[in-house]
């Protein structure tokens, strides 16, 4: 396996150089006098067949990924899947679109109806979560590019331990609030902003996009597929959904022979190991967790939805539609200094370029000073509603969290842990009851 | 203590990602704007030095407040013509006598028997050696800009920027035909004439070729205005013609070699006879960035005689 797995990393990275390079174009003008300019071409979308083709072939993944794992509980085969995958939704697909991705397209969907969701993108978005309410998270195992492309990677998978784990696994959480908050404002689609590998997926990383990608991938040596645990925010309704599955991947296939053999095959820490020296927790502490939890809860909630709240400013600094209020209101500033005969931009630390293209299409636009204004006002007033949103997701979330850590548990066998686990089917190959 | 090696590792390094993101995402840092679409000259206008094959030898600095054709007539005198008047000066540079005439000449042609043909605005009026007006003929449309003249045995060959189309006259001045006009019936496409350049010339055996510059090539016609052979390419590198409308300006070298001049990257080149670039004569670095209309001429010692409108010279080159 490690083997097949360096020599395809090996040739992903041959294929890196095939960077198409640029053509210097000169295409010859033509100033006839009954010539006329062509519209602007806008990229052709994908034809609709080949975008309901992609739905198909994503189900069918799906479909073989879970009879795989579950029935064949074999992890060459899964791994042989996920490198199609990585081919197909990977590199000819390039990465797009994607289910993780699709989270903004919905998000958008939901507050904005002006936008018109594809078929195809909600599909994309509610196949893989059907799938793991059924199977578990057999997309994450082996038709996720990314997941691929990082499972290539995981040379020197470390256990990071529970508590690690825990902290960390906010992060997709809290990425997962502002996706939607920033998609639901149309300000940004900031999933596909930071997608790490597209570009290699593409083919046209600039260095910035390489570095970064190729520091993701560079900790993904040593922590396995970090953008999947730590980052993805699908994750987290992969993770929601995979609690309720029917049917998980399961470490054996028949009663766990406490063997201990499975401890360490995890590179994800998804295994849970058996908790039995525990004894049970008396009443009255229960109730009185309960009563604290009952309390630490709405508490969380309130303080970081105001918290939430407080942020508008930060929050809404990412809308494009601020930022042009900002520098108008700077330029207009800037304007009344000079004409105030005073040190040009005196009233103001922050200088303004008056030939920004930001500044340039405004001037353009014919809009006014007060259009700008009240647009950026609309969206601080979102921003607002947004911020005490999104703060009180993210109190739920530790909330739920500290929890969870609080609440007893109790474990008779090593078992997989539902909502963490991406049923790679490392596990089964380390277990020796095989049927 | 190999483990934790690791783990810090790949902390810090998942730090550092999602510290980008951070950053990226709410310092407010405005990414540097460069325009993409940057026309960057630069790079295009630098040659490798070993392809120029010619030096410059001798500059010559005519009076006239502006100039603008150029031609060498006979015992290689080099005529310059350009606004009000006209100045002809030895093959050594020495002055050999100028004449005053209305308007600016925008082109120039010298028949066997002496006769100046110039190319003023939108009709052409004809001169004796000494400035003496022999004709001027009627104007073909108000539209004219006249911008290349050309003379054989027979007859003047005129080419209108402004028409986009070459006229084909007797020496009197009658008009035989029009070559190159456009007939979407035939599916003659016309001259593609984007800028008021539009040269033409007599090559070695006397056969006409027009500079249709919109398609960056050089066009060989008969007299009745069928298309024979046509060369050229666009490209930005040496070896093809750059910018919108290219060459602006050509002529031929005794072995029936192609002299030709651009705008946009100024440069000075040698094509021989079947259309492949031979050398370079002027770099872009010659000229001034920004130099049109570099007429060119060559004498009996093919000599390339480049007349430099910015910098009000007539510059001649010479092998080296």
């Amino acid at each position: 396996m490690y083997i097949v797995r360096c020599t395809s990393f090996f040739l992903l990275f041959l294929l890196l150089p095939l960077v198409t390079l640029p053509i210097q174009r000169f295409p010859k003008p033509e100033f006839e006098t009954n010539y006329t300019q062509p519209s602007t071409q806008i990229p052709v979308p994908r034809a609709e067949l080949l975008a309901y083709l992609d739905v198909l072939v994503l189900l069918v993944a799906l479909a073989l990924v879970s009879w795989l794992v579950l029935k064949k509980r074999s992890r060459l085969w899964v791994f042989a899947m996920s490198v199609f995958s990585l081919a197909y939704f990977g590199f000819y697909r390039e990465g797009c679109v994607c289910s993780i991705g699709s989270i903004q397209n919905v998000s958008l969907a939901l507050f904005d109806h002006s936008f018109v969701l594809p078929l195809t993108v909600l599909l994309f978005f509610l196949l893989p979560l059907v799938f793991t309410l059924f199977f578990g998270r057999t997309f994450c195992a082996a038709v996720c590019p990314f997941g691929a492309i990082q499972d290539l990677v995981a040379f020197k998978p470390q256990s990071l331990g529970s508590r690690l784990n825990t902290v960390l696994g906010i992060i997709p959480y809290l990425y997962l609030g502002l996706a939607v908050l920033f998609a639901a404002t149309g300000t940004d689609f900031i999933i596909c902003r930071y997608d790490p590998f597209v570009g290699i997926f593409r083919f046209n990383a600039s260095f910035g996009m390489f570095l970064f990608t190729g520091i993701l991938l560079l900790s993904g040596v040593f922590i396995a597929r970090p953008y999947c645990r730590f980052l993805c925010p699908y994750g987290v309704l992969l993770n929601w959904t995979s609690r309720f599955s029917r049917r998980h991947l399961t470490i054996t296939p028949k009663e766990c022979i406490q063997c201990r053999l499975c401890e360490n095959s995890c590179p994800y820490d998804a295994i849970d190991f058996p908790v039995t020296d525990k004894s049970p927790e008396s009443r009255p502490l229960m109730v009185k967790k309960m009563m604290m939890l009952t309390v630490l809860v709405p508490f969380l909630v309130l303080i970081f939805g105001y918290t939430g709240s407080r942020m508008q400013d930060t929050l809404a600094g990412v809308d494009y539609r601020v930022k042009l209020a900002k520098e108008v209101m700077a330029l207009s500033k800037m304007q009344d200094a000079k004409a105030g005969s005073r040190e040009p931009g005196a009233g103001s630390r922050k200088q303004v370029q008056d030939d920004s293209f930001e500044i340039k299409a405004y001037k353009a636009s014919g809009k006014t000073e007060s259009q700008v204004y009240s647009e950026a006002s609309a969206v601080l007033k979102k921003f607002y509603l947004g911020g005490w949103l999104f703060g009180g997701f993210t109190g739920l979330v530790i909330a739920m969290l500290i929890a969870g850590r609080m609440l007893p548990v109790y474990r008779k066998d090593y078992v997989t842990n539902k909502g963490r686990c991406f049923s790679c089917a490392r596990c089964t190959d380390y277990c020796p009851i095989k049927s | 203590m190999k483990q934790k090696i690791f783990i810090i590792a790949g902390l810090l390094l998942l730090i550092a990602v999602i510290g980008i993101m951070f950053t990226d995402l709410f310092s407010g840092k405005k990414q540097e704007q460069t325009n993409p679409y940057d026309y960057k000259m630069g790079e295009i206008r630098k040659t490798d030095s070993n392809q120029t094959a010619y030096t410059e030898l001798l500059t010559i600095k005519p009076a006239l407040v502006e100039i603008h054709a150029i031609v060498n007539g006979d015992g290689d005198r080099i005529y310059v013509a350009g606004k009000n008047g006209l100045e002809i000066y030895k093959g050594d540079g020495k002055p050999d006598g100028n004449f005053s005439f209305e308007g600016v000449a925008s082109c120039m042609a010298i028949d066997k028997r002496g006769k100046i043909f110039i190319g003023i605005q939108d009709h052409v009026e004809v001169f004796d050696q000494i400035g003496k007006p022999a004709g001027k003929w009627k104007s073909v449309s108000p539209e004219s800009i006249l911008t290349s003249i050309a003379v054989s045995n027979s007859c003047v060959y005129v080419a209108d920027a402004g028409k986009k189309i070459v006229y084909r006259y007797d020496l009197n001045g009658r008009l035989i035909n029009r070559i190159g006009e456009k007939d979407p019936q035939k599916n003659v496409p016309g001259f593609i004439i984007p800028s008021p350049y539009f040269d033409l010339a007599l090559g070695k055996k006397g056969e006409l070729w027009i500079a249709n510059t919109g398609r960056h090539s050089l066009e060989q016609f008969s007299d009745e205005g069928v298309l024979n052979s046509a060369w050229g390419e666009a490209s930005m590198a040496i070896d093809g013609f750059c910018g919108c409308c290219n060459p602006s300006h050509f002529a031929f070298l005794h072995d029936g070699s192609f002299v030709t001049s651009e705008k946009g990257i100024e440069r000075v080149k040698i094509y021989s006879p079947k259309g492949e670039f031979t050398c370079i004569v002027a770099p872009p670095s010659a000229f001034t960035e920004g130099t049109r209309g570099l007429d060119l001429a060559v004498d009996s010692k093919d000599r390339i005689i480049v007349l430099d409108p910015e910098r009000k010279q007539v510059r001649i080159f010479v092998k080296k």
